[in-house]
């Protein structure tokens, strides 16, 4: 079973509710650590505009490149649900490995503090909550119900299976585990 | 709404509404506020300055210090000058909230003698004046759930993706869109809300709206599409609006063609829009208050609500009487104010005006000239509580130099604002999870939220009501606060039940133990249902009784520029100004999704989320000579703002835009680093009262830091 993510890009406004759901429920003080992001996209010539955003974390990959590159072997997967999950204690610290699995990950998901030589964070998809049999906070978070999560056969099942969207290339070696739908 | 966890008395986390139905989903803000209520910025205690006014220099003080001075300037000024001298500067920062607010200063300064008061609304003053004298009532609005019922939607100036306006009213829109409903936005900005709903996005210039609006009439009109029906047996004044737009008077029909000129929408367009509105009923316009903050602000909600009534739009599921926006369920706006108001006078807008009062955009040069420049009183002292008047009022340093002229100046603040450092004494205000109150939605709705305390006062901070209470103590003036936090809010509430259509409500206890009582309504709530089922036995709450096209009451009142009919007048610092030469961009000033107002500001988790930047076309940048992320000097006679430049395609060329609420910080040549809007703007209302936030104009340079 694989988990991911659905994001409906035709509702996002980029309000970044989310975001600071996200901020919050994990305590994370530092905003250079970007576990979920809001990124606009501003596309043609006035007065015909496109604008759109993209609400992303990491995509749990079915084939993490991270996980590849980790020269400590700190990152593994979950092999009930697919989850990505990072040793903080086998993690060597953006210093002492030049951060090998952001480097490697086509959507920039790993996340470092500024801290000296901080150790990699990651979208957990909010494992405490589904625990409590919550979704992650984004999801309950957004205003416009455009995020969803759930397993992969599900999300397909209930919306179909757009893999990208702009701001998103779907990533053939890493198959990120998240469904689109798109604004245009 | 926000669920607050704590642990050890400590708030470790907040989520949202995860009940059952729509859930009440919080924004951004509100999902910030622990990192605001912990923020190391937080006033600790009371302070008294050390340095000049403005610099941000302060001792620690005690309380009893506070209350002593506080409470002898209080008696010195009234007794060396007279009450009026002291002018009570409380505004918005709590508003909606039972009982901590700004009205805990008003029942003070009422019962210790007087002071001179502010009148006006930095938001939406000409919708409200609109609404009043068009329907008799502000409670003019739709339920959100309404949306998805039209044909058609206008988003006119409007941009709740960003300003919220109602808890999901966005998310209305996005069903109306799946539904299929054509949603248009006519704006300077491709806004948020214009991206994620409409298929149409029509810029137009500032301040121009209601020569558009009245084109689109004449298009009825000429076309026949106006419900004649409806206007015979709803309105008045119709006759005289429809001569105006004919020109018959004037001699200058106001075509498409006419409205192309000042707009720069394609007079196409203008009838496009027209004919569809008019043809796909119900239809809405849905607007807040933007197109309003202009020089003659009201002409525009008038002309829109006269649209809404030729085409019979009102009274109906799907159409909207384009006016101020309460719908008519669950608390109304009286019972928000709480006790405290009620029992004072004047404290509604009409009052105020009877009364001595100053208007907001006039504090400034009222301090200044006083009487002998022909306002009511000479200020000495102001006694600033729930606001940032220095930031968020015009003319930033007008406000300066007019705060520097005091005797006196006591605020309540939580944080060091650019109004707080102008204090003499600073006394800090605890925050909203450190105390019970009732909140009602403040464009009202079917809920209301009991607020309770989830965490002590932190340091030595006090509720607005308890730093009163000190002071009346000192002042000797019994009665002011004889009851419990309980028991006002019990008699709030019980009074509540006469200021709702929504019985019962539940009783206080079980109110405050659930801490939320949504109203279930199986249907939509809209506004003059029953005006238009049974005319006969529901007149509006006009004079007329009737829909007041054309007003007695304003003919009477024979205030200039300020005509019985909606009219389109030229905004001062137009395209026509000679100042053009000079400065010859349009600035409006809109609301960021990072802040609400100036609050959040100096929150982290905020801050990082988007640049504070001035928004340009492409155009106008290159022909300056600017790029994306310079830096830039905005400026005009009233002062110089530093700030990154946006160049984007989704504003109108020859209008540029800053996001209001950004915190003044002037260097030493007098140069704003903060990027504070209202820098820039003009000290001068509509002549109804608006505030006209979007009537300036400005150029800007690209500066070296």
């Amino acid at each position: 079973m694989q988990f991911g993510f659905y994001f409906d890009q035709s509702r996002c406004t980029g309000c970044y509710a989310c975001v600071i759901a996200c901020r919050d429920w994990h305590n994370i003080t530092d905003t250079s650590v970007e576990i979920r992001k809001v990124i606009p996209l501003e596309q043609g010539k006035y007065p015909e505009i496109k604008l759109s955003y993209i609400s992303l974390s990491c995509c749990h990959c079915e084939i993490p490149a991270c996980k590849e590159a980790c020269p400590a072997g700190a990152i593994s997967k979950r092999e009930i649900d697919g989850i990505m999950v990072v040793d903080q204690d086998e993690c060597l610290g953006k210093d002492s490995c030049k951060m090998f699995c952001k480097e490697a990950c086509p959507y920039d998901a790993p996340q470092f503090a500024k801290e000296d030589n901080a150790k990699m964070q990651i979208c957990s998809m909010c494992t405490d909550r589904l625990d409590d049999h919550k979704k992650p906070v984004c999801v309950d978070s957004c205003p416009m119900r455009a995020l969803d999560f759930g397993t992969m056969d599900e999300l397909k099942e209930k919306y179909g299976n757009i893999r990208e969207v702009s701001g998103f290339t779907y990533s053939e070696v890493t198959e990120p585990s998240i469904i689109f739908k798109p604004r245009y | 709404m926000l669920k607050v966890h704590v642990e050890d008395h400590i708030i470790t986390r907040i989520e949202t509404d995860d009940g059952e139905g729509t859930q009440l989903r919080a924004c951004a803000r509100g999902r910030a506020y622990r990192q605001r209520v912990y923020s190391p910025d937080r006033l600790k205690y009371p302070m008294k300055r050390t340095g000049e006014r403005g610099e941000g220099k302060f001792k620690r003080i005690s309380w009893d210090q506070a209350f002593e001075e506080v409470s002898s300037e209080l008696t010195r000024i009234k007794e060396t000058y007279a009450p009026e001298a002291i002018l009570n500067i409380s505004y918005s920062g709590n508003t909606g909230t039972f009982l901590h607010n700004q009205l805990s200063l008003f029942r003070l300064l009422t019962m210790f003698g007087g002071f001179t008061p502010i009148w006006g609304s930095a938001s939406f003053w000409g919708s409200l004046f609109s609404s009043e004298t068009t329907f008799g009532t502000v409670t003019a609005g739709h339920t959100g759930d309404d949306i998805p019922n039209a044909k058609y939607i206008i988003m006119w100036g409007w941009n709740p993706a960003e300003t919220v306006q109602k808890t999901n009213t966005a998310h209305y829109l996005s069903l109306a869109k799946e539904k299929g409903i054509k949603i248009v936005s006519i704006d300077p900005r491709f806004t948020d809300s214009a991206a994620a709903f409409a298929s149409q996005w029509i810029p137009i210039r500032p301040g121009t709206d209601t020569a558009m609006i009245i084109a689109m009439a004449y298009v009825m009109i000429n076309e026949d599409l106006h419900d004649k029906k409806f206007l015979e047996k709803y309105t008045t004044g119709f006759d005289k609006f429809e001569a105006y737009v004919l020109g018959t008077d004037d001699k200058q029909p106001k075509t498409p063609a006419w409205a192309e000129t000042i707009t720069g929408v394609k007079a196409e367009t203008i009838k496009q829009i027209a004919r569809q509105y008019a043809q796909n009923k119900p239809s809405k316009i849905l607007t807040l208050g933007a197109p309003g903050r202009t020089a003659f602000g009201e002409q525009f909600h008038r002309s829109l609500s006269t649209l809404s009534a030729m085409t019979g739009n009102i009274g109906i599921y799907g159409g909207e009487p384009a006016a101020f926006g309460l719908p008519p369920v669950g608390l109304q706006p009286a019972a928000g104010t709480g006790l405290i108001a009620r029992k004072m006078t004047g404290n509604l807008p009409e009052g105020a005006r009877q009364r001595p009062a100053l208007h907001i955009t006039k504090l400034w040069d009222a301090i200044l000239k006083g009487k002998d420049g022909g306002y009511p009183a000479d200020i000495k002292m102001a006694y600033i509580t729930n606001g940032n008047p220095v930031n968020q009022f015009m003319n930033s340093n007008k406000a300066v130099e007019a705060l520097k002229k005091l005797e006196t100046i006591i605020v309540h603040e939580q944080f060091m604002t650019p109004t707080a450092k102008y204090a003499d004494i600073l006394l800090p205000v605890n925050t909203q999870f450190e105390r019970n109150d009732i909140i009602r939605p403040w464009q009202g709705g079917p809920y209301c939220i009991y607020l309770n305390k989830v965490i002590d006062s932190l340091y030595e901070s006090k509720s607005d009501l308890e730093i009163c209470t000190g002071l009346a103590e000192k002042l000797g003036l019994s009665g002011y606060n004889d009851l419990t936090e309980d028991e006002w809010l019990r008699d709030f509430w019980e009074a509540a039940k006469d200021m709702t259509d929504s019985k019962p409500l539940p009783d206080y206890d079980t109110f405050k133990k659930e801490g939320i009582f949504k109203i279930k309504t199986d249907k939509p709530v809209i506004a003059f249902e029953k005006q238009i089922k049974d005319p006969e036995n529901n007149p509006f709450p006009t004079p007329s009784g009737k829909i007041e096209i054309y007003s007695k009451k304003l003919e009477e009142r024979n205030t200039p520029n300020l005509p019985p009919i909606p009219m389109y007048i030229e905004t001062w610092e137009g395209k026509n100004d000679p100042l053009l030469e000079k400065y010859p961009l349009q600035l409006i000033t809109t609301h960021s999704k990072k802040r609400i107002h100036s609050n959040m500001d100096n929150i982290q988790w905020m801050k990082d989320l988007e640049p504070h930047v001035v928004w340009i076309n492409s155009e106008d940048a290159k022909t300056r000579g600017i790029e994306n992320n310079d830096k830039a000097h905005v400026f005009n006679d009233r002062g110089k703002i530093s700030i990154k430049v946006k160049v984007t395609e989704r504003i109108i060329p020859g209008t540029v835009s800053i996001g209001q609420g950004a915190w003044y910080s002037p260097d030493k040549e007098g140069v704003d680093r903060g990027g504070c809007a209202n820098v820039l703007l003009k000290d001068e209302h509509s002549p109804a009262g608006a505030f006209c936030s979007n009537t300036c104009l400005v150029e800007i340079n690209k500066s070296k830091n």
